[in-house]
């Protein structure tokens, strides 16, 4: 540890916050050798040998992020004389995140028994990981609000910080009991009882998500329980009340990062019914709020391909994908390129889903389970049997719309529509207005022989958004047209 | 254009592609993934803010008092939003439109409020294309430079047993006097205030509107209590600061039960409006401190959410109350005997004889005696320095309220004479004369906000005879105590703690 500052870190490491370490030379030395070293191998190394890839990758970024959250916290941090005020969750919402985790970092270190700081400190490195898409700060949130509930058995901010932390790691059983055990401590708690709603939603347990939206709205009304409130509407099929409490939640958002969330939330629902004017509308507020916000930059990309302006989506894709290289975005990106199909595109595309794919090796080798996301892409654009085994890993951790949808369509294109229909219609049973689930549906149906309902959910998907997929929607109006003919 | 150009021209191998691809934009996201399992980026579920604000429905502090100027009436004045900061450029602050901003008086000691001053407000934009707060130099309340304003309704509500039995519509569309936003933008604010505080039928007058935080305190140390150790001295949290306030002045004869019982019992609560329609209590405050102090944290949001007369759930917290035992494992001075049931005369019923109507119930209001005259030479410490018409007999914005309930909190009332303070004595802005008697607003545009001391005044030696002992016995407490010292006295460290802990619990988002 180089000291370089007046106010020296803790030296014993009870005291002493992981994130106080000084960034040595020497880590980052390694770590761009460990970079330098995996992209040498990359070049030596053909496809076949990505796995390995991926593996060396993996541990060479494991020293590397550890030294990269010591960077961003060191040096600076120091220097200031934390405010007081600065140091409640509360107002760190009024300002700039990182300048507030600065000041939480200070004050702890004259401080390290204050448990609430913290635990305001752990639930701002799940905040800046779900805004920056950085989940290199989940391990030291855990560390923080480990070390509050050391402070103070069974303290609330650290349980709920535990129950978001769980929650934005997709351990939603874990989130939903940290959730309950705030309750138990504050049956108030509005972080807990938006985890809740969270958790169940994930869970796929909706009637329980609609009752804790309920309750939590009457305690503590406010965006963070608004957005769920509507969220649980929506996948029910009531657009309409979900759009209600969204614009109700936008015009009381004062913060930034409130304003970018809601706005985003709004154009993702107008998206889904295909109201692209309204969805761009409402990702403009989103970005005039936060230029950053990848979510509204993402949305944007795919609200202008479907409304036609392909040039623009492509762009903004390319950008999103260039900071966040993540399934979704890279399926989109890739299908945007196959759908203008101009010189070289076949190869832009392939490239896409080669990063899904290598995306999923680099997770499967280090023992995380694949994600929802990966499950699709690798169905559409990857390794079917491996998406079927996503699929079915997923299905049985839970038990969600979106989880029977990527069961469904990972059986159908591995050939088995019989089986594949009736998570297909699991699926659209809550009455979730998603286009893409509707096509799924029609598609297995076809298959399955079912040609009159088939052709029916092909239709509602292209009436409802017709946009939703730039090679999803091709299929579904070709496969249409097959089955009237 | 692919993502991942750099690796140069010339057909990619995948595995470039990838080590590319996850070393330039995605290093941090796709490394750490790798790291725990579970620890998957979420892409498929709704990531919400964690870190969400609504200081508009947040009530900082009642004050309710005879008012000097206008003996046969009384001033009531709730806070709201706490720490607006005037400070880098245009910042400018509203009443929330989905929310219900009341007042509520219970004048026959029930625990119930008989009447209730309902306060709503509306936004007009006048130039929807701009953003703009104001489009050039305002100079009244309508220029048509001001392009954000705000004007509120008042109703008035009589209750028997929470029924409303009575509801008249006492003020329509009164504008509310801005936020201040500076010199350029307006240059004689005062003028807009004035124009701000408005005549109501039957002798009331209203105010709604920026006004400097009348809270004073200089925080020396903060954290102490949950810190356990100290080493942080010195910024001033709320100077500077700026609140939303409402007040409101009116016959005293409108609000007593009658002349025999001229007790009232005051709070204010904040509504909004929730997804499913109606509305939800979010905020209450009374009696400063009782929340914030006496309550521990787990039972803060359900006290915020509560009613007066449901407040029997939470005596053990003041008769077995928190600080003086955090204070005594700190600083050593005893915690006064248990049960308190002083403390429950002054937080919850009203000191007999003085402002404890008949047949009270506990309960925790801003108790006020409307008979006993203002005074023109008011004492901070009111009461307890003699002066019957502060605090604890309702709040005068001059009372000095955190010296009298840590006093009184560490047992003035029961035979531990104390002499704890924070050094800070009175507002750093005077208050006016007249109402809305509240200190106009810090304009903003001024540059950064000074931070440390500021005169001699904050650092005087308050350092109460209690606290001698513990410093000087050579423990742990020894290094404590003399760190103290050195930045002036071990009493501003008590109350900055204290106060800290107040301000910071209020302002949490949990």
């Amino acid at each position: 540890m180089s000291g370089s500052t007046t106010d020296s870190a803790p030296e014993d490491e009870q005291s002493g916050p992981p994130e106080t370490v000084e960034p040595s030379a020497q880590a980052d030395a390694e770590k761009v050798a460990a970079v330098r070293r995996v992209s040498a191998a990359g070049r030596r190394w053909r496809a076949a040998q990505l796995a390995g890839c991926a593996a060396l990758l993996a541990v060479a970024l494991t020293g590397g992020s550890i030294a990269f959250g010591a960077l961003r916290d060191g040096g600076t941090a120091t220097v200031a004389r934390s405010s007081s005020a600065a140091l409640s969750p509360g107002l760190m919402a009024s300002g700039d995140l990182d300048a507030g985790i600065e000041a939480v970092q200070a004050h702890l270190r004259g401080q390290p028994k204050d448990f609430g700081s913290w635990a305001t400190l752990g639930l701002a490195y799940v905040e800046q990981a779900r805004t920056k898409g950085d989940p290199s700060r989940y391990p030291q949130a855990r560390q923080a609000l480990e070390r509050s509930l050391k402070l103070a058995a069974d303290n609330e901010q650290g349980l709920a910080g535990l129950a978001a932390l769980a929650a934005a790691r997709h351990d939603f059983k874990g989130a939903l009991g940290y959730a309950d055990k705030t309750l138990k401590q504050n049956p108030y708690n509005e972080r807990a009882l938006s985890s809740r709603i969270d958790a169940l939603v994930e869970l796929g347990r909706y009637d329980e998500a609609s009752q804790a939206a309920d309750l939590a709205d009457e305690r503590r009304p406010g965006i963070p329980v608004f957005t769920r409130y509507a969220y649980v509407h929506e996948l029910r099929g009531d657009v309409r009340t979900a759009r209600t409490v969204l614009e109700r939640a936008l015009s009381t958002a004062t913060t930034p990062g409130d304003i970018a969330y809601v706005a985003t939330a709004l154009g993702q629902l107008a998206w889904n019914q295909g109201d692209y004017d309204t969805a761009l509308t409402d990702y403009a507020r989103a970005l005039a709020a936060d230029d950053a916000y990848l979510p509204a930059l993402e949305g944007r990309a795919r609200a202008q391909a479907a409304s036609g302006d392909r040039a623009e989506a492509i762009k903004g894709m390319e950008a999103v994908v260039a900071r966040y290289p993540l399934p979704g975005p890279l399926v989109g990106l890739g299908e945007l390129y196959e759908a203008r199909g101009a010189d070289g595109d076949e190869a832009r595309a392939q490239d896409q889903y080669a990063l899904v794919d290598a995306w999923t090796a680099l997770a499967r080798a280090n023992g995380v389970n694949a994600d929802l996301d990966t499950a699709l892409a690798a169905a559409d654009h990857g390794d079917k049997a491996a998406a079927l085994k996503a699929a079915r890993a997923e299905w049985a951790r839970r038990h969600t719309v979106h989880t029977a949808d990527a069961l469904a369509w990972a059986l159908h294109v591995n050939g088995r529509d019989e089986e594949a229909l009736p998570y297909a219609r699991r699926a659209t049973a809550t009455g979730y207005r998603n286009a893409s689930f509707l096509y799924h549906r029609g598609m297995i149906e076809l298959a399955a022989g079912e040609r009159t309902q088939g052709r029916s959910h092909l239709g509602s998907a292209l009436k409802l958004n017709p946009g939703f997929s730039p090679l999803g929607a091709r299929a579904a109006r070709e496969a249409l047209k097959e089955a009237s003919e | 254009m692919t993502p991942i150009s750099r690796s140069g021209s010339g057909r990619r191998s995948l595995a470039t592609l990838v080590c590319g691809a996850l070393a330039a934009g995605g290093l941090a996201a796709a490394g750490v993934a790798t790291l725990e399992p579970g620890a998957a980026s979420a892409s498929s579920h709704r990531e919400a803010p964690l870190i969400s604000g609504d200081p508009q429905y947040d009530n900082t502090d009642v004050y309710a008092f005879v008012s000097p100027d206008k003996p046969d009436s009384t001033t009531i004045i709730a806070n709201w939003i706490p720490f607006e900061d005037p400070s880098g450029g245009p910042n400018f602050y509203q009443f929330a439109e989905d929310a219900q901003y009341d007042i509520h008086i219970d004048n026959n000691g029930d625990g119930q409020g008989e009447l209730l001053y309902r306060f709503t407000f509306k936004t007009h934009i006048k130039n929807k294309k701009t953003f703009l707060y104001n489009t050039g130099a305002v100079d009244s309340l309508d220029d048509p430079d001001l392009n954000v304003t705000q004007t509120y309704d008042i109703e008035l509500f009589r209750l028997k047993n929470q029924k409303v039995e009575y509801k008249t519509k006492v003020a329509d569309d009164i504008p509310v006097a801005p936020s201040n936003v500076g010199k350029a933008s307006m240059p004689n604010y005062e003028k807009l205030r004035d124009q701000a505080v408005y005549k109501l039928p039957g002798d009331a007058t209203a105010f709604a509107g920026q006004a400097d935080d009348p809270f004073f305190l200089d925080l020396r140390v903060f954290d102490l209590l949950y810190g356990g150790n100290l080493s942080e001295v010195g910024n001033d949290t709320l100077k500077g600061y700026n609140v939303n306030s409402i007040a409101l002045q009116v016959p005293t004869d409108m609000i007593t039960e009658s002349a025999h019982q001229p007790v009232v019992g005051i709070w204010s609560t904040t509504q909004r409006r929730n997804a499913q329609g109606y509305y939800s209590q979010v905020s209450r405050l009374g009696n400063p401190l009782v929340n914030e102090v006496v309550n521990p944290l787990k039972d803060k949001d359900k006290f915020n959410a509560s009613a007066p007369w449901d407040d029997a759930q939470f005596l053990k917290n003041v008769t077995n109350p928190e600080l003086p035992k955090l204070i005594e494992a700190i600083y050593k001075i005893p915690a006064p005997k248990e049960p308190r049931n002083d403390l429950v005369d002054v937080f919850l019923k009203g000191v007999k004889g003085l402002n404890q109507p008949p047949h009270v119930r506990p309960a925790e209001e801003l108790r006020l005696n409307t008979s006993i005259k203002p005074t023109d030479s008011p004492k901070r410490l009111g009461v307890l320095d003699g002066d019957n018409a502060g605090f604890p007999n309702g709040r005068r914005l001059t009372d000095d309220v955190i010296d009298a309930s840590l006093q009184v909190v560490e047992g003035e009332l029961v035979g531990s004479k104390n002499d704890l303070g924070d050094a800070v004595d009175k507002n750093d802005k005077d208050f006016e004369k007249s109402f809305p008697y509240v200190a106009l607003p810090t304009e903003g545009s001024r540059g950064p906000l000074a931070k440390g001391t500021t005169s001699g005044n904050d650092v005087r030696n308050q350092l109460g005879d209690a606290l001698s002992p513990a410093g000087t016995s050579g423990s742990d407490n020894m290094t404590l105590i003399a760190g103290s010292a050195g930045a002036g006295a071990a009493g501003i460290v008590l109350i900055g703690a204290a106060l800290m802990w107040w301000r910071r619990m209020r302002r949490r988002a949990y």
